[in-house]
């Protein structure tokens, strides 16, 4: 598929959808978080599906983006035209020196995912010690009873789910050009053997800590985002692990192997867990059924929903 | 003329363990040079320090006259050193077009460019046929083939062939050989690591022994081949 067909189709997917859902504020609501989810999910494994970087610490880059945005409003009223690079920023140059850090001293696979997970939990437990960022409470953003389309505040949730669309659609549209290019085929051949990848002319480092960067751009700017639609953000839900683990069942459920992969698995698990939560009889019973829904998945499909897709219809 | 090729002094220490002392030799542009020794010689260390996988402990390498050493191994790529590895690496989750097209967009950085470099390559290696293929399915001779066609896609002046022929049969030998043979025409010089003697007397004029780490003996093949110390130790091994 070219890459402006893959775009085309997740495009005319997305639209069926939001027309099929827009009436309805709850089923919108589902839809819009399975925008975010899939997003972050598609990101991510841009980094370890494509470019053999497990990072388990980028709520770290939500977190950034959400408290930019969070903060900003709340303290100093700045505009999301303000707060939304500001998250970015904050995010890419965290990355950055992450990403230097970790190269520099050649930690990959599990000591990659180690190292990342550790400076998401540095933040996590920073931002619940910070005054100024409500601490483990976190922040409530303030609220008009009117829309104020400047500081995205809206009643209706359809403005929500356009936004969440664009930036879905553009990070399929940004992932698919790259990996048509040579950053892509960089990035799977540092996956697939970064010793002959370097024999090769590919300068590791440097390609490693572009994948990076742009994975953890994406990820603040989902995070701004959720700031901006919630209205409410906490380290729970913005910086905590679980977002981080998240990504990765997303993707492994999806298929690892194709840019498009993860949002297949958000689009199956997160309406799944979300009605499963709110109409589940039992208290913890959602997850018990979630949980068996995941292990069926990864033992039917290893290759995950969009892997045994694509290799059905190849043959 | 300076040789395109220039080793002084090379030497490489895991530890107490010194894999290569002071090893020197020079490769002429052009030429067909074999890298001879029983196994754990430091053959392949030499390969690494030379193509930058490994950092030497001291010595200079120089590549037409500008030095090499110590620098990454995609900029010495850059500059024109190719090199296959005696463990194959291919990358398994790509077609062998795709293989090829990561070395190739070290010259042609955009991605039609690159498409067309690499089927070039493909075509001039006889593996046109199996471009589409996963690489993951190649057999043995067929990955050979691949550390070839990728490093060739680099467009070297100067290429590393680690063991190529080893574990290959009579046929797929000889057309590997032939292949070594026409790189010379090609303007790529070419430096062998092999165990088959009369392999390396019909493709090498010259030749460098390593023993433990240190030159044995360096000259015209021939000559290499006939000393008594060459044979000693070299085949003192290779019969155990
Ligand atoms: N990364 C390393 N760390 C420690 N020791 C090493 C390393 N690489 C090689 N050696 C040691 O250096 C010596 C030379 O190894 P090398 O692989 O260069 O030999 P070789 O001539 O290529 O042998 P073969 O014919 O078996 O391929 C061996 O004793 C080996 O154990
Ligand atoms: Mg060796």
């Amino acid at each position: 598929m070219s890459s402006f067909r893959t775009v085309t189709m997740v495009t005319a997917v997305l639209l069926v959808v939001f027309a099929a859902v827009s009436g309805n504020r709850y089923y919108l609501d589902i839809f819009i978080f399975t925008c975010f989810y899939g997003t972050l999910a598609v990101c991510w494994n841009m980094m370890a599906g494509l470019t053999g970087l497990m990072s388990l610490g980028h709520a770290l880059f939500v977190g950034l983006g959400a408290y930019s945005v969070a903060w900003g409003v709340s303290v100093h009223g700045w505009s999301p035209l303000v707060t939304w690079p500001m998250g970015m920023g904050l995010a890419v140059a965290a990355a950055f020196v992450i990403g230097m850090l970790c190269f520099r001293y050649g930690l990959r696979g599990y000591f990659f995912a180690i190292a990342t997970l550790a400076f998401g939990e540095v933040a996590f437990f920073m931002v619940s010690a910070t005054e100024t960022l409500g601490r483990s409470d976190g922040m409530i953003m303030p609220i008009s009873s009117t829309d104020i389309p400047g500081q995205l505040q809206f009643f209706e949730k359809w403005p929500y789910a356009l936004i969440i669309m664009t930036i879905l659609i553009g990070t399929i549209g940004v992932g698919e050009a790259l990996m048509r290019s040579r950053t892509g085929y960089y990035w799977r051949a540092l996956r697939d053997n970064e010793q002959a990848a370097e024999a090769l002319g590919v300068n590791a480092r440097a390609f490693k800590l572009r994948c990076f960067m742009l994975s953890a751009g994406i990820s603040a700017l989902c995070g701004a985002f959720y700031a901006n639609y919630v209205a409410f953000v906490d380290p729970r839900s913005v910086l905590g692990v679980e977002l981080s683990i998240q990504m990765l069942v997303y993707s492994i459920v999806g298929g690892m192997s194709l840019l498009w992969g993860p949002l297949v698995g958000a689009a199956v698990l997160v309406p799944f867990s979300i009605l499963l939560r709110d109409y589940s009889a039992m208290p913890g019973g959602d997850i018990v059924v979630y949980a068996v829904l995941l292990a069926v998945l990864a033992l039917l499909l290893p290759q995950g929903i969009a892997g045994w897709f694509v290799s059905k219809w190849r043959t | 003329m300076t040789p395109l090729l220039e080793v002084q002094g090379l030497s490489k220490s895991f530890g107490g363990l010194h894999a290569l002392s002071d090893v020197s030799f020079d490769v002429a542009a052009g030429e067909i040079f074999a890298v001879i020794g029983p196994n754990g010689a430091g053959k392949t260390t030499l390969f690494n320090c030379l193509a930058g996988a490994a950092a030497p402990t001291s010595g200079t390498i120089r590549l037409g006259g500008e030095r090499i050493d110590g620098r990454a191994p995609h900029e010495i790529c850059h500059r024109g050193l190719a090199r296959t590895f005696q463990l194959v690496k291919p990358f398994r989750g790509m077609t062998v077009l795709e293989n090829v097209k990561v070395a190739a967009f070290s010259r042609h950085p955009s991605a039609k460019q690159a498409t067309t470099a690499a089927q070039a390559v493909l075509d001039r290696v006889g593996m046109a046929e199996l471009a589409a293929v996963d690489a993951e399915t190649l057999n043995v001779a067929q990955l050979r083939q691949l550390e070839i066609a990728r490093a060739l896609a680099t467009q070297p002046q100067l290429l590393l062939l680690d063991e190529m022929l080893a574990g290959l049969t009579a046929t797929e030998s000889a057309a590997m050989c032939e292949r070594i043979r026409q790189l010379p025409r090609e303007g790529i010089a070419v430096i062998v690591v092999e165990h088959s003697i009369p392999v390396v007397t019909s493709l090498c004029s010259r030749a460098v022994v390593l023993c433990f780490g240190k030159v044995l003996r360096r000259g015209a093949t021939r000559e290499v081949i006939a000393d008594p110390r060459v044979q000693e130790a070299y085949l003192g091994n290779a019969q155990t």
